[in-house]
């Protein structure tokens, strides 16, 4: 939280601290998160019905629909990078919004979070790249003229070096910008203040998960086709 | 998707998410070049020379990051434009 601001206190926190664990928070939330979607799963797929009402109902279409954006973009192959990619969304989704209920934190206003979902999604996109094309995945980073190879070769990676960092820092960013701003507007204006920012924060939210999981798919379109 | 229903007007959407990617791209490459380019200078002690030449490369790539993104956004740009033309 802000320097200077008094602390809040955080339930799950609070609640580990009773039992005598202590948890850095970040991970104590991310673990929360966890659960929450867990339990989520757990009662959406406990009575199963061919035609899906409630929890069920909500978790279909949003699996679906991120399931045609996915395929709609990369292809049939998409398919089998598919459930990486929504598991990543659902809780960056989970964990950015969780941020916004008193007395919850969000485990994505860490950079420890971040980074290791970014070095993740930086593993597992060249995992694919070099099970699908083997040692010609290095054309990938060559650019598209033979003579420039010297030039493209470090510039590539450099540029591929950075997409983790960028990950990293842009979730970091937006979300604890957020929480320092919403806790700096509850000092100047109780509630008041905060109010209307919970509808711009809340859409924020979401379009920090959609950028995250749009990035992703995006790096593993890149390695998953063709080097031109 | 309920993300759709937030914001009904999709280019307000587009343009937030377009703003978040371009900007950071340019300032993580330079860092990265920049990083590379001690480290390698700190191993093969040929200090200043190869964190120059790495972080011009840094730069190199930064640019070549954000004048991508603004071609697949222009082209995006002229394909709905394009799409809005054909409706009339």
């Amino acid at each position: 939280m802000a320097g200077g601001l008094p602390h809040p206190v955080l339930l799950v926190d609070v609640a580990l601290e009773s039992v005598g664990l202590h948890i850095p928070s970040h991970v104590a939330y991310a673990w929360f998160a966890m659960a929450l979607l867990i339990v989520l799963g757990f009662l959406a797929t406990r009575k199963m019905a061919m035609v899906p009402t409630g929890l069920q109902n909500f978790f279909e279409l949003a699996i679906g629909g991120l399931e045609s954006f996915v395929v709609e973009n990369i292809g049939e192959k998409g398919r089998k990078v598919f459930p990486f990619l929504c598991a990543l969304f659902l809780f960056i989704i989970t964990g950015n919004l969780i941020g916004l209920v008193p007395g919850l934190d969000s485990p994505t206003n860490n950079v420890n979070t971040n980074a290791a979902m970014a070095i993740t999604v930086f593993l597992y996109y060249n995992f694919w790249g070099l099970k699908m094309w083997g040692p010609g995945y290095i054309k990938h980073f060559m650019g598209p003229f033979w003579w420039l190879v010297p030039l493209m070769l470090p510039i590539e990676i450099i540029s591929h070096l950075a997409r983790p960092l960028s990950l990293t820092l842009r979730l970091f960013g937006n979300i604890r910008g957020e929480e320092i701003v919403l806790a700096l507007l509850f000092a100047l204006a109780p509630v008041i203040g905060t109010f209307p920012m919970y509808f711009l924060f809340s859409l924020a939210d979401c379009i920090q998960a959609f950028v995250f999981f749009m990035l992703t798919m995006i790096y593993l379109k890149g390695s998953l086709e063709h080097a031109h | 998707m309920v993300f759709n229903r937030l914001i009904k007007d999709r280019q307000t959407r587009d343009a937030i998410m377009n703003a978040s990617v371009l900007g950071l791209n340019l300032v993580t490459s330079t860092f990265v070049g920049l990083i590379i380019g001690w480290f390698l200078d700190k191993w093969l002690g040929t200090k200043p020379w190869l964190l120059l030449v790495f972080l011009v490369l840094g730069i190199i790539a930064g640019f070549k990051n954000v004048f991508m993104e603004v071609k697949k956004i222009s082209e995006a740009d002229k394909a709905e434009h394009e799409g809005h033309g054909q409706d009339d």
